[in-house]
């Protein structure tokens, strides 16, 4: 991504002050403006986080602060969509090893890498509380439960 | 103020002290990384602990305000058990780096873990490995490993710099400081956070590898570097000469003074020391005719000079002193100048771009003593000497380690000056452009080869020890100065800084009263009315007389 692409719109940038103003701390509202700056670029780039450190007058090296403390800031482009497996105590012992395993075979990547034709990151994750329903992956903004092999099939499949 | 207790103790401590400040008060120790009363509060590394009555569990104390009634102990058992199991976690990942690292014998890792950590390590697995040796600008380097995250440098270039360069990036056993990938750590401060870097994460590229500290000697000193006059130590190695290609003096650190420069000191003043042991040091004095130098006795230096000070007129000399010298030694230049009635002086030489400054340290002035050599009347018209050599009034010139050459003034006209004199005497540290068209060269001891004193722009006289011997045959210049004098005739009275400075103080108003012991380690301010103020009134000075 250029730098000169890093940029939000007006309408944009007037959310952004309309978060700033929401806290005593106006550095307060760095998570959503990242999270804003994540959905319109599609990952943080540095220049992204150069960017964002002007709109709220803090250095580069505190906006990298809080990008690289969040798992859920992605820091390369990232896939259509994001594939993440629990493999936290329970879905561990419900099997969530061989479904991580099952997905890498199935995607031919590994763990935190994105598939060639850029359609699904895969991540393994800490615990997603859904434990009841181990194991479990997100796909996207949904939880899907009780997986087997067959079950991730079919939902890697549905991921165009 | 609240009155409380440490360790039995009783203490009143202005409100708002937090408890590792009032325990200090009563000499108690309570040991800690990531605080430092120039900074905010992080308390990040949790080692501050201690037990307060009617709590139920150990406190840290730089997070915590005394308050009237409070009963702290800092050596219970079950604080020290609570240190010990901290210091455990510092060092998890922490590496046994001691051999190799620079920091060793000052790591308060290691003075920690001796007073209060000595477990039996029961890390069974793998280190978390992290960047070793990364430059993260010109002066300083990190360990990533050797971190314990205090936090102390980034907050320092937060709140003190304001440039805000580090950060602390990743979590858990991942996180590191760093720097925003292609930045640099560039600013004039750098070199501060080594200094309160607590273990050997950062360390001073400068110095790395060079000596043992063990080895090093400290000496209190005052930074040459400009007219803030930051109180620093001077740390020699004399005891390892053959360690780091015999360079003496090993690096310079700041010294704490609550009026003048805390706890901080700017780059250019931390590593402005290289001219002491530089390959353009003079070494003895020596004499220069068609273009043959050869070396020369005192004696015959001294006579030389006095020579030429019978030889011309006195309105046929003009002298430039020189800001950096020491107030002993102007107050020496100024005996010789009565003495011979000579009114030509001047100490100002303009730099040929004028000096940065800042509103934390760094002046614009880059001389330590320019408000010293305006009160003993020697600030007259360098231009004017000059011009007045050109067309051969003046016929002998003589320059204390000004580069007449490398300043403001057309060079043309100052090369034009100096072809026109008869004589041209130098004495300096080192050896420059004017020094090489100079007749008699002497050579001048360097600022910690000697002791003296500085007046800063702020009016305050801070003393300077002796922290190596003087290269070679060079001497103080009030030395050489009062061995000129001596040979006019004059009374000298011992060969010892001190005893100029005490003349000084019966001669120069402003000084009245003063003394080195007066002065003592932190300084003492100019007592004349308007002496205090950083640009003095014409009246204040005392005229030549």
């Amino acid at each position: 991504m250029s730098a000169s692409t890093v940029a939000f719109s007006d309408a944009q940038l007037a959310e952004v002050r309309r978060l700033q103003a929401l806290y005593p701390d106006a550095r307060a509202a760095l998570l959503p403006v990242l999270h804003m700056a994540q959905e319109t670029f599609g990952h943080i780039s540095l220049e992204a986080e150069e960017y964002v450190a002007g709109l709220f007058d803090v250095t580069p090296a505190h906006v990298h602060e809080v990008v690289t403390f969040y798992t859920l800031f992605f820091r390369q482009p990232k896939g259509r969509h994001v594939v993440a497996v629990c493999h936290n105590l329970s879905c561990h012992l419900a099997g969530a090893p061989e479904i991580i395993a099952h997905v890498m075979r199935r995607l031919g990547i590994g763990v935190g890498a994105t598939t060639d034709d850029g359609r699904v990151t895969l991540q393994a994750v800490e615990c997603l509380c859904a434990c009841e329903h181990a194991p479990m992956m997100q796909v996207d903004d949904r939880y899907e439960f009780g997986l087997t092999p067959e079950k991730v099939d079919q939902i890697l499949e549905g991921l165009r | 103020m609240p009155k409380l207790t440490i360790n039995g103790q009783a203490v009143e401590v202005p409100a708002g002290t937090n408890l590792i400040e009032a325990a200090r008060k009563v000499g108690v120790e309570v040991p800690h990384y990531c605080y430092h009363p120039a900074l905010s509060i992080a308390g990040q590394c949790r080692l501050c602990m201690v037990d307060i009555e009617k709590t139920p569990r150990p406190t840290i104390a730089c997070n915590t305000p005394a308050s009237d009634g409070m009963v702290v102990w800092t050596e219970t058992d079950r604080v020290k058990e609570t240190r010990k199991s901290i210091m455990e976690f510092h060092l998890i990942n922490h590496p046994l780096d001691c051999p190799v690292c620079d920091q060793a014998g000052e790591c308060w890792l290691q003075i920690y873990y001796m007073r209060y950590g000595l477990y039996d390590p029961r890390m069974r697995d793998e280190k978390v490995h992290k960047p070793k040796a990364v430059p993260l600008g010109p002066h300083v380097m990190l360990d990533a490993e050797r971190c314990i995250l205090c936090s102390r440098c980034v907050r320092f270039c937060d709140e003190v710099t304001g440039t805000g360069e580090l950060g602390i990036f990743h979590r858990g056993d991942d996180s590191e400081i760093g720097l925003f990938p292609g930045k640099e750590l560039v600013n004039k401060y750098s070199g501060n956070v080594v200094d309160i870097c607590p273990v050997g994460a950062l360390t001073d590229r400068d110095f790395r590898f060079a000596v043992r500290v063990w080895y090093l000697d400290s000496t209190a000193s005052i930074c040459p570097g400009c007219a803030r006059g930051c109180n620093i130590e001077v740390h020699v190695n004399r005891r390892r000469p053959h360690h780091n290609e015999g360079r003496r003096v090993a690096r310079l650190k700041p010294r704490f003074n609550a009026d003048v420069n805390r706890w901080w000191i700017c780059d250019d003043g931390r590593y402005g020391f290289t001219f002491v042991d530089d390959k353009t040091r003079l070494v003895a004095p020596s004499s220069r005719e068609d273009g043959a130098v050869s070396d020369a006795t005192w004696e015959e230096a001294i006579a030389a000079i006095v020579g030429a000070l019978g030889r011309f007129a006195p309105a046929e000399i003009g002298v430039f002193a020189s800001p950096k010298m020491a107030n002993e030694d102007l107050w020496a230049l100024r005996r010789v100048l009565e003495q011979c009635g000579i009114r030509r002086v001047a100490f100002r030489v303009p730099p040929p771009v004028p000096g940065d400054e800042d509103t934390l340290l760094i002046r614009s002035d880059k001389n330590p003593n320019s408000r010293g050599a305006e009160l003993l009347g020697l600030d007259g018209d360098g231009a004017a000497i000059l011009r007045a050599a050109c067309v051969r009034q003046v016929k002998c010139l003589w320059v204390f380690g000004h580069d007449l050459l490398a300043s403001a003034w057309d060079p043309a006209e100052t090369d034009a000056a100096l072809r026109a004199l008869s004589l041209l005497i130098f004495i300096g540290t080192n050896s420059n452009a004017t020094s090489e068209r100079a007749q008699w060269v002497l050579p001048a001891a360097a600022w910690v080869e000697r002791e003296g004193t500085y007046t800063n722009f702020e009016g305050r006289v801070q003393r300077f020890r002796q922290a190596v011997e003087p290269l070679g045959q060079a001497l103080p210049e009030w030395d050489i100065l009062g061995r000129v004098l001596q040979a006019l005739g004059a009374e000298v009275g011992a060969p010892r800084a001190e005893r100029w400075f005490r003349e000084l103080t019966s001669g120069v108003p402003a000084f009245g009263g003063m003394s080195y012991q007066a002065i003592g380690d932190t300084g003492a301010v100019l007592n004349a009315p308007s002496a205090g103020q950083p640009r003095s009134e014409p009246a204040s000075r005392t005229p030549l007389r």
